[in-house]
């Protein structure tokens, strides 16, 4: 089947306005939130339901074409885009919030439900969907799934992988599996668990079934700063080692407080500090203003200058605005933005920080860390003009000296973005070659032709049996 | 070696040699942590030991990260010895005593009252090493508390009952102790008002640690008293303690419990017990413990309201599972702990998703050596092997 061939079969399907096919209208999804790759889908298909979605891979199976599922295309990984010419599945249209149970704390959801969407919907029944990524305005709850995103509250209440509760998946080939369930333990191997975080590998999810949490009781919002980053990273290490268990820790540079504070996401951070800490706590009311105490106390002996307690709900939004949009003010810097996702051991975020900052003097760069403090996640992030040959070639060397030196301190190359096309080469720094050899074998069980997002998460040459998919080449 | 000689393996080279070697001979190993096999009665084949016990210790722990490398056959009394050193533990309470290992609570994903606030094990590992059917060894996962690089193999061999691979290491999440840990016992009214006094535990303005209903002849063995009992774990800094203990109030008169009152109820169950547990939504709590009554007086049950889950214990020659079996077709999930041969032969339950189950199978264990016939290679699980016991 030819190109033309092919959109005409979907269009069938989809109706008119459901294919693009003109390199105009795919711009938009030959990019995701990573600004330094594109890679334009051959067609792109929108179904607005649930069966057009089944129609749609079932097509693409009997022509054996690859396709990539892609939800709001806020992934900052580079894995919903197409290679290799596949068909990019949007799945943004299916938007329902099918139904939420508030006496069991569930919520049935379509894929491409957007995440705050969720949790606006929940409240009227005092309950919320606690993964909360920055992009949570935008992202939907299928992409959450495929990237097993976080967000910063999820150092208190974990990762999309402990909130999804079944999933009803299309797999490549069209066949209709449940995994996991509501109603019950499910017995069996956790293919659920399996199926989190598989970036659109496995196949596509139809519904998602999730837990909600009831809102807390208290919520306590601080806003500590510091002198220096290192003052920063030894009071988080000091309140994890308390045992006090936050919401959230979330921790800005200089660089970053003031791209912040000149965009109009400004916060009220100290414009001079060099560090800030967003601590929230929540839970019951009584004892959380111990905690609050304790945590202060802990801030001060680390070097806080001031710590503040935000009054009301409107002082909250606003400090957590700037973090949440750090990203988007990072694009008054400069054009491009490069960002890293790394995890590492908590007690090496002193020494990891104080090593970034040497590699990023020594490349003559300029790096602003935002990150998830309390889990030890890392955002370094360099903005950049992609223009300049000589200075994108320095950021590039200097991403990669930071990514090893982040797995040198025992760490992990990504805690939520997912490894996409992105973080394929840092896989062998941390899988050995049976390790991702045994990734593979599971993604053979789902796709056995390797055409839901081909190329991605798993450096094919790791794969043993690996043999040139004609999927890859079917359309050019 | 011969084929029907067990190993004892002291390193993860000695697993990765006799699985390849038992790949290549086409002889099924049984892989054992503290050798505390409980007989189901189940259809397990005959198998060589592989026993890990000896492939035991810490590996790696730092107190300020919260994680802890061990190797698969170090018992949970170990790791509670080793984290309460530093204020911290596992949060992952098991049926069964703390002479397990943590690879087999891993292998078999069990999890105990505290499930309630921090999870099952699925929640609580980080990291795998693991040697698969072929004497690959491999590591899943990380050492970090947050990881999504690449496909969730940890996620896939937890509970995976050995059948996929021999897990030889584990990295899991460690939690503070809390500074007041104490248990309130609340006698309830008959079975009639416990769908209520669940609803009323659940919304109570408290953050238990766990929150488990036990019938009245089971909180009787526990010396509790003669009436359904409700155990309620509170836990956490001490200043929040007073207003939790009020919240508890709309259960009715709380009593502080015996200090070991869950290490009873974990090791409750008389050896050779029948162990089924029943699941269904949360809200259904009431009719599953109906469901989990059967009609035998000689049953135990509890349950953890919060997961919908009821645990029965019966010792009697299986007419009580069989029943209990029959009433819960339909209306819950049923999955035997352990189970009388006599359970096993009314037939397999299908499993669910059983191609794509097969499918794994037979990826990461193509010679079909590891565990034959154990969960959930067959169904319904054995379990032969609860928490190794």
């Amino acid at each position: 089947m030819t190109r033309d061939e092919l959109g005409q079969a979907l269009r069938a399907i989809v109706g008119p306005r459901g294919v693009l096919s003109r390199a105009s209208e795919l711009l938009p999804l030959s990019a995701d939130g990573l600004p330094t790759y594109r890679l334009p889908p051959s067609l792109a298909v929108l179904p607005s339901t649930r069966e057009q979605v089944i129609d749609v891979v079932r097509v693409l199976a009997r022509e054996r074409v690859a396709f990539v599922p892609r939800g709001a295309g806020t992934g900052l990984s580079a894995g919903a885009l197409a290679t290799d010419g596949a068909v990019i599945i949007g799945l943004n249209r299916l938007t329902r919030i099918i139904s939420i149970d508030p006496v069991n704390r569930l919520a049935v959801v379509e894929p491409g439900a957007v995440n705050v969407s969720l949790t606006r919907a929940a409240a009227a029944y005092g309950l919320f969907y606690a993964p909360d990524p920055s992009s949570q305005t935008a992202c939907t709850i299928g992409g959450n799934v495929a990237e097993n995103s976080g967000g910063p509250h999820c150092l208190k209440y974990g990762v999309t992988l402990n909130h999804v509760v079944a999933v009803t998946v299309l797999l490549p080939n069209g066949d209709i599996v449940t995994l996991g369930g509501a109603e019950g333990e499910t017995p069996g191997y956790d293919l659920l668990g399996a199926f989190v975080g598989s970036e659109g590998c496995f196949g596509i999810a139809l519904d998602i079934t999730v837990r909600l949490v009831p809102n807390p009781q208290a919520v306590r919002t601080m806003l500590a700063d510091f002198m220096s980053i290192e003052a920063g990273a030894r009071a988080t290490s000091a309140v994890i080692a308390s045992g006090i268990l936050p919401a959230a820790i979330e921790m800005m540079d200089g660089p970053t407080i003031r791209a912040v504070e000149a965009s109009i996401y400004a916060a009220g951070y100290p414009a001079d500090a060099e560090a800030v800490l967003l601590i929230e706590l929540d839970g019951l009311e009584a004892g959380i203003d111990d905690e609050v105490r304790r945590v202060q106390t802990m801030c001060t002996e680390a070097g806080a200058r001031t710590v503040r307690i935000a009054r009301d709900d409107t002082e909250r939004a606003r400090l957590w605005q700037g973090r949440k949009k750090a990203f988007g003010a990072m694009g008054r810097v400069a054009p491009a933005l490069v960002v890293q996702d790394a995890v590492i051991p908590r007690t090496r975020l002193p020494d990891v920080l104080h090593t970034i900052h040497e590699i990023a003097a020594r490349w003559n760069i300029q790096v602003c860390n935002v990150f998830h403090a309390g889990d030890g996640n890392l955002h370094p992030n360099i903005a950049f003009d992609p223009h300049d040959a000589d200075a994108t070639d320095r950021v590039h060397h200097a991403m990669r000296e930071i990514m090893r030196a982040c797995v040198d301190a025992g760490g992990t190359i990504t805690g939520e973005h997912g490894v996409g096309l992105d973080k394929l080469e840092y896989m062998p720094l941390i899988f050995s070659p049976e390790s991702l050899d045994a990734q593979c074998r599971l993604r053979s069980v789902f796709d056995p032709e390797r055409r839901a997002n081909p190329g991605k998460v798993v450096p094919v040459h790791a794969c043993r049996e690996w043999l040139a998919s004609p999927a890859a080449r079917a359309l050019t | 070696m011969t084929a029907d000689t067990a190993v004892r393996a002291r390193a993860t080279q000695d697993v990765a040699d006799a699985v390849k070697d038992a790949a290549a001979r086409r002889t099924p190993l049984r892989v054992v942590g503290r050798g505390h096999w409980l007989d189901a009665g189940a259809p397990a084949s005959p198998a060589t030991p592989l026993a890990l016990d000896a492939l035991s210790g810490i590996v790696a722990y730092t107190p300020g990260d919260l994680t802890l490398t061990v190797r698969a056959g170090t018992t949970l009394s170990d790791i509670a010895a080793v984290t309460a050193e530093h204020g911290q533990w596992l949060a992952l309470d098991p049926f069964g005593t703390d002479d397990g290992t943590i690879g087999a609570t891993i292998a078999t994903a069990s999890a105990g009252p505290l499930a309630h606030a921090f999870g099952t094990p699925r929640d609580a590992a980080l990291g795998l090493e693991v040697v698969t059917g072929d004497g690959s060894i491999i590591r899943t996962g990380g050492r970090v508390v947050k990881n999504v690089a690449g496909f969730d193999l940890t996620r896939l061999f937890t509970g995976s009952w050995g059948t996929l691979g021999v897990i030889t290491e584990v990295t899991v999440r460690l939690r503070a102790r809390p500074d007041v840990d104490e248990t309130w016992v609340v006698a309830l009214a008959e079975d009639d008002a416990i769908g209520a006094a669940c609803r009323a535990a659940l919304g109570a303005a408290a953050a238990p640690i766990a929150l488990e209903l036990v019938d009245a002849p089971l909180a009787a063995a526990l010396g509790l008293g003669k009436s359904p009992v409700m155990l309620v774990r509170l836990a956490g800094a001490a200043a929040a303690m007073h207003a939790q203990r009020d919240a508890l109030r709309v259960l009715g008169a709380a009593a502080v419990g015996p200090p070991d009152v869950w290490q009873r109820l974990r090791a409750a169950e008389p050896p050779g017990s029948t162990v089924l547990r029943l699941s269904q939504l949360p809200d259904r709590i009431a009719d599953t413990w109906q469901v989990a009554a059967g009609r035998s007086p000689s049953a135990w049950r509890h349950a953890t309201p919060s997961r919908g889950i009821v645990r029965v214990i019966t010792t009697d020659s299986g007419d009580t599972a069989a029943t209990i079996a029959r009433a819960a077709d339909g209306r819950c999930t049923l999955i035997a702990e352990r189970a009388p041969a006599a359970l096993w032969a009314a037939g397999p339950t299908p499993m669910p998703n059983a191609s794509l189950a097969a499918r794994i199978r037979a990826a990461f264990d193509p010679a079909g050596i590891l565990n034959p016939g154990l969960a959930p290679d067959s169904a319904p699980p054995p379990a032969t092997e609860q928490t190794d016991a």
